[in-house]
């Protein structure tokens, strides 16, 4: 069907095509409608918000979940932190994973293969898993409550080693023993050629990365108990404002904490999409 | 790939290379954006668990007392209340990065490590701040002392309490001379008055919410009426269930009735306040629940848990200030959460606003606080408390609750029998007598912490 | 993992040979520094904790980390008896038995609706997947409100009274629609992924020998599909395993309707964050990562199986 694409270059509305779209404007208006109430529900007023029967849209628009939002000030911080916290997990964890990936595919040293697959046991390993041990060490290291006590734990993803252990495979060895030959070391052959060949697979394991950095709870929730220092996801599960559960800017919050990541899909979907299936396909 | 796309792409990577070398920078920092904003001033930090009226009340309470200290920043912070709270609470102690100050229940303290996570109250220190044992009623003092030293300092005491519509036992005569709800005594009377009132009340509400689904509410509630018979525990060694389970059949088939008699709607359980202020004409709830009605304009009183079962007596704690271990504790901070601790407890009319009796006696005394109303109705409820046992696994929201609140619930929703629920119950309070305090390894009858 | 390296090993070496002994020379000199900084990470996050965690199961180790005695295999006798510990499995098991299945039929669905309609392809994508971009306690906070009883949109549209939050035979399947709404939109670009690598000349060929678009879609789509879907269930089990977050968060942190949504993640953190038994939760974390290895291991077992099969 959408191999005909490149032999008919219209378009054409068929019967099926028609029906087609309607089934997945319908299926598009269910998985949309939960985040529209959110939003509609941010834009009442907290009584409005409570009302029995529900109504979807504001009898009165207002704005005054944001706007409280912004003035009891939490929100902005955790914000900035979990800027911080994924920027830093990304940076880190592509430099660490590239060059670990490297080093498994390209290079030789004693214990390689165990190294490897000690590696690839680790995957079993989460927070999920083990998360009270866990917690414990990093209190050993007297980083409870640290951005670092969030963010190294989530830096040792032995997923994005293997991913571009496999990725650095491929790439032809021909490129590198040419510069070899010009007297290049290996640091210089990896900077100047594999890197830049490698681009879209480190975009990908940065933008997963940072995807699930950002959207990341369990573990910023078991590590950090001072609210300053929480991010998006935690604080506005753990943290209520003072003044109860108000649905209004609870919604609201949840959008703020959201919404970049929207909107960033829809600027960059192409690099996303490649992102996510290429890292979650490359664990077959 | 032309100039432009060259330049655009230096423009992106040096954008990058900041924010990633801003992101580190700021991580190495490790202070949090809110504290580099704070100035140099001493800065207390405090958690609570105060939302709803009570975070109002006691944020009014807080910035009061900045107007009065202005050399003293205060970074409150409101955490979810129950396990959240005391987990996180813990843990930071632990980590050694607790907060200056801190409140819990009062029943928790004793299983938590007293001298391990929490720190002991200064009390020559409070007294310079105007707050003595004099103030307090001598029983709940009592409460917060461990091994000799105060290191709890109460703030309250909180109480379960029957929620009215006057307007809508008005229309059933359910209303006294004195405009308030008539006395009852007796299961029978209790269940004739819902009668009475589910008459008067609009369709679609239900006649009264109890938190059926709610752990904590069910075993608070179970605690008070469990008192009402008389029904104890464990004995004074701590190492026998004394627990009555006849008496709990009572008390569960007395929770469950609301349910099969139809005055409690299943699918209600967790939104009682909005029923009540909808209409419905009772609401069993925690004395919190003060500002949200008042605040709704309800025309509205409050009682006791009604004493139809024998003795009155309704579940009762105490919010308590706590100094939670830090191991530089000391100096201007440490003086500064003494000073706001006193603070607040000497101010408590605010926080009276919010349901709460004030534990601070003066305070108790002032014509302003007799003034206040339904709280004059449910004063007298500080006399007649049923409180947890005093052990280490009890305390809001604690093991004790987590564990046999439940068994209450699985009763009163109708998925075990009462009887059964009773057996499990008392099998459940042998289990837990058996443990050991995880923090110090022993068991109840050894000591542990709560003696 | 092993198999990739098997697999490939040959095809390596013939290319490698010319150049060995340069490789050779290069390679010793660095190739422990490329990996030194992931090990000693990996080694401080990841197998210290995991040693730990088998030392503080021997133990009674509280919170505060004082006073921790050796005591052996006691905690692991008292997990084994212990009824709360099972139920916890239960409910994550049963978590897992729903969402497995329902995420894979929807994804697949999903994706072949989105492959097939001409049009807008950007925007379907954008609308399937959107919501797998919200953090999962903002995804949690949002169904919790859909599901509230009275005020909440699913009974009012559906004009129905079931207390979803409430009852204990309804509230996992909330916590199930949550997740299936959450998170299908990552399954689904899988499969979206997969369905475009399937070579065209093969649609071309059948359609040439007359097969109907419901063959075509029998014969070739799905078995095609069968390595990605290999891939979807095994990574929806080991996630769907460790569920914490939804749960808890439209629960509000606690363990649901007659504790019917406490998961076996969630029962681990309360024994060691709230009732301070580190040593007993530990050895409960020991359990689950030998459940969750096991999972693994018979996924790779499998794979190994077939791709031997393949290759023969």
């Amino acid at each position: 069907m959408t191999t005909a694409v490149p032999v008919k270059p219209r378009k054409t509305w068929t019967p099926g095509q028609i029906v087609l779209t309607l089934l997945g404007t319908a299926v598009s208006v269910v998985l949309l409608a939960p985040l529209l109430w959110g939003l509609f529900t941010s834009l009442k007023s907290e009584t409005e918000a409570v009302e029995v029967p529900p109504h979807w849209l504001p009898e009165d628009w207002t704005g005054q979940a944001w706007k409280a939002l912004f003035e009891t000030g939490n929100i902005t911080s955790w914000f900035v932190n979990s800027l911080v916290v994924s920027v830093c997990v990304t940076f880190l964890v592509v430099l660490v994973s590239a060059l670990a990936g490297y080093g498994f595919a390209r290079t030789e040293f004693r214990g390689k293969g165990a190294l490897m697959g000690l590696v690839m046991s680790g995957l079993m390993v989460s927070p999920a898993v083990l998360g009270v041990p866990l917690f414990t060490t990093v209190q050993q290291m007297g980083m409870v409550d640290t951005y670092w006590g969030m963010i190294l734990p989530q830096c040792a993803p032995a997923a994005m080693v293997y991913i571009l252990y496999k990725f650095f495979q491929g790439v032809p060895r021909e490129l590198e023993e040419a510069a070899f030959i010009d007297g290049a070391g290996r640091w210089r052959v990896f900077l100047t050629i594999v890197v830049p060949l490698s681009r879209p697979s480190l975009s990908a394991v940065g933008i997963f990365t940072f995807i699930a950095s950002w959207n990341n709870f369990l573990w910023p929730y078991m590590v950090t108990n001072n609210p300053d220092l929480m991010t998006m996801p935690n604080g506005i599960a753990t943290v209520m404002n003072s003044y109860g559960i108000q649905w209004a800017q609870l919604m609201a919050g949840g959008l703020m904490a959201g919404l970049p990541l929207i909107v960033v899909f829809v600027f960059f979907q192409r690099q996303i999409v490649a992102g996510v299936a290429h890292t979650g396909l490359a664990g077959q | 790939m032309g100039r432009p796309g060259l330049n655009r792409r230096q423009l992106l990577a040096g954008a990058g290379g900041l924010t990633v070398a801003g992101s580190l920078g700021f991580a190495a920092l490790g202070t949090g954006a809110d504290a580099l904003a704070s100035g140099a001033r001493t800065r207390v930090r405090y958690w609570n668990l105060f939302s709803g009226g009570d975070g109002y009340n006691m944020i009014a309470m807080l910035d009061a007392f900045r107007r009065a200290n202005l050399g003293i920043a205060v970074k409150d912070s409101t955490l979810q209340w129950g396990n959240p709270f005391y987990t996180k609470l813990a843990m930071a102690a632990a980590g050694n990065r607790a907060p200056d100050l801190g409140v819990m229940h009062i029943g928790r303290v004793a299983g938590f490590a007293p001298g391990r996570l929490l720190d002991a109250w200064d009390v020559g220190l409070l007294a310079e701040y105007g707050l003595r044992e004099s103030d307090y009623n001598p029983k709940l003092w009592r409460r917060g002392i461990v091994d000799g030293r105060l290191y709890a300092l109460p703030l309250d005491v909180h109480v379960q309490l029957c929620f009215y519509r006057k307007d809508v036992l008005r229309k059933a005569g359910l209303l006294g001379a004195d405009d308030r709800m008539v006395p009852v005594t007796s299961v029978d009377d209790w269940f004739g008055v819902l009668e009475e009132a589910r008459k008067a009340t609009r369709k679609g509400l239900q006649t009264i919410g109890l938190w059926i689904n709610d752990q904590n509410f069910q075993w608070w509630f179970f605690v008070a009426f469990y008192t009402q018979l008389g029904g104890t525990w464990f004995d004074d060694a701590r190492t026998g269930v004394t627990f009555d389970t006849d008496k709990a059949t009572q008390v569960l088939e007395f929770l469950r009735r609301h349910v099969t008699d139809g005055y409690a709607n299943p699918a209600m359980g967790s939104v009682n306040a909005e029923q009540f202020i909808n209409g419905a004409p009772f609401a069993w709830e925690g004395n919190w629940s003060v500002p949200v009605y008042s605040g709704a304009k309800l025309d509205y009183g409050a009682i006791p848990l009604p004493p139809v079962l024998g003795t009155r007596a309704t579940h009762a704690e105490s919010h308590a200030f706590v100094l939670p271990h830090r191991s530089d504790r000391g100096g201007a901070t440490n003086e500064a959460a003494h000073r706001l601790a006193a603070y607040v407890v000497t101010h408590a009319r605010q926080w009276a606003a919010g349901g709460h009796i004030p534990a601070h006696l003066p305070t108790l005394s002032t014509p302003a606080y007799r003034k206040l109303s339904p709280q004059n109705e449910y004063v007298s409820a500080m006399n007649h408390q049923a409180n947890e046992p005093t052990v280490w696994f009890a305390g809001s929201t604690g093991i004790l609750a987590q564990r046999v609140g439940p068994i209450v619930v699985s009763s009163t929703v109708g998925s075990a029998g009462p009887d059964a629920a009773a057996r499990r119950m008392k099998s459940e309070l042998a289990t837990l007598l058996a443990m050991k305090n995880p923090m110090d390894g022993r068991t109840a009858a050894q000591g542990g912490t709560a003696a | 993992m092993t198999t990739a390296d098997t697999v490939l090993a040959p095809a390596r070496a013939r290319t490698a040979a010319t150049s060995a002994t340069l490789r050779r020379k290069q390679g010793f000199q660095h190739g422990g520094w490329f990996v030194a900084p992931f090990l000693l990470l990996f080694t401080l996050f990841v197998i210290w904790p995991l040693l730990r965690g088998v030392y503080l199961s021997l133990t009674d180790a509280n919170i505060t980390g004082a006073d921790a005695h050796f005591i052996g295999l006691d905690n692991y006798r008292e997990a084994l008896r212990d009824p709360l510990m099972w139920d916890a499995l239960g409910h994550s098991a049963y978590f897992t038995l729903l969402v497995v299945p329902c995420i894979t039929v929807l994804a697949l669905l999903l994706a072949m609706l989105a492959h097939h309609i001409e049009r807008g392809k950007w925007l379907w994508r954008l609308c399937f997947f959107a919501p797998f971009l919200l953090p999962s306690t903002v995804a949690g906070n949002l169904w919790q409100w859909l599901f509230n009883p009275g005020t909440g949109m699913i009974n009012h549209v559906s004009g129905g009274d079931t207390p979803w939050l409430t009852d204990k035979s309804y509230a996992m399947l909330a916590v199930v629609v949550e997740t299936l709404w959450w998170t299908v939109g990552f399954s689904f670009l899988l499969y979206l992924a997969a369905l475009q690598s399937i070579p065209a000349h093969l649609y071309e060929a059948a359609k040439l020998d007359g097969a109907n678009a419901w063959h075509r879609t029998v014969h070739i789509t799905l078995p095609m599909l069968r390595n990605i879907t290999g891939l979807v269930i095994a990574l929806q089990i080991l996630a769907s395993l460790q569920v914490f977050d939804q749960a808890v968060v439209m629960m509000d942190f606690g363990p649901g309707p007659e504790s019917s949504t406490r998961t076996f993640v969630q029962y681990t953190l309360e024994e060691g964050f709230t009732s301070y038994r580190v040593g007993y939760a530990s050895a409960i974390s020991i359990i689950f990562f030998v459940i969750i290895a096991a999972v693994a291991l018979a996924r790779m077992w499998l794979l190994r199986n077939r791709t031997e099969e393949a290759t023969r």
